[in-house]
């Protein structure tokens, strides 16, 4: 039987969550590596569309040294779960991402992000994303 | 009385607290080994068991499939394979689920063409009914083989 505290605790863990992934995209967007270091885990796997993986060190650095540059981003979170400790956001979002040597590019994305309550806060541990298909030009 | 209230206690524990013990890595490995070789063969009742009810499967194209949906593009044939060779890289094990990523190398089969699809993937099982069952699978394309 879930108790009415057990359910106040996991309605109060799936907000700090969503809360958690719309801070990390504004913290990518400003290139905050303190707020990053937070909200994302040591063990992170990060899987960008275009097939490049980064590590946590390896994310943090290419947005500080503007190697990668997220110009803006608009996530729209569509599923939230969580399993005890984990937690699996699946959303979309529309990426304009530049850098060093590389021109602007608006990317519609489709994303699916895992977290783990560790510490007392959710840290998001893996991201996958795909390109979304371009609409039909009819 | 003291020993009375324990045995009390034991026996009114749900049964699986008792019988059945967490998944370790190994079977979450032979779970999802389980889930490519039943996609592969197209062995939909095999699927149906590994799959939970929750199931979100995102493909490389980003498009997202329910349980009800991912069985129906099996058995129709939509969803078909020539091979399927997996390399799972990490599984990290939590309470009641487990979060296994690597690599996937597949030559699917769609409208009489062969195309190869090499993709990471990003699962997550969950622990259920004694048994692992994937509720998540989310796939992004490798990079290209640079050309020599």
């Amino acid at each position: 039987m879930v108790s009415v505290a057990s359910f106040a605790k996991d309605v109060a863990r799936e907000t700090a969550l969503k809360s958690a992934e719309m801070s990390r995209f504004e913290a990518q967007v400003n290139a905050d590596a303190k707020a990053l270091g937070n909200l994302l885990d040591d063990g992170l796997e990060y899987t960008h569309s275009n097939g490049d993986l980064d590590t946590k060190a390896s994310f943090i650095d290419s947005l500080v040294t503007g190697k990668r540059d997220y110009i803006s981003s608009t996530a729209t979170i569509e599923t939230v779960r969580i399993f005890g400790d984990v937690g699996v956001i699946r959303g979309k979002a529309k990426v304009t991402v530049g850098g060093k040597d590389r021109q602007p590019q608006d990317l519609s994305i489709g994303y699916t992000d895992i977290w783990l309550w560790k510490n007392g806060r959710w840290q998001m541990t893996a991201w996958r994303s795909a390109r979304l298909p371009a609409p039909d030009a009819k | 009385m003291r020993l009375h209230f324990l045995l009390l206690l034991l026996v009114s524990l749900p049964v699986t607290t008792l019988a059945s013990p967490r998944g370790d890595e190994s079977s979450a490995r032979t779970a999802l080994l389980a889930r490519f070789d039943a996609a592969l063969h197209a062995d939909v009742a095999a699927l149906d068991k590994l799959l939970a009810d929750d199931l979100e499967y995102c493909g490389v194209s980003a498009t997202c499939s329910t349980k009800a949906q991912y069985l129906d593009s099996v058995r129709s044939g939509a969803r078909k394979f020539r091979s399927l060779v997996p390399r799972i890289e990490r599984v990290t094990l939590f309470a009641d689920s487990a979060v296994l990523t690597g690599k996937v190398y597949a030559v699917s089969i769609g409208d009489g063409t062969e195309r190869n699809v090499d993709a990471y993937f990003l699962v997550v099982l969950a622990w259920r009914d004694g048994r692992w069952q994937m509720t998540n699978q989310s796939s992004t394309l490798l990079q290209p083989k640079p050309k020599t």
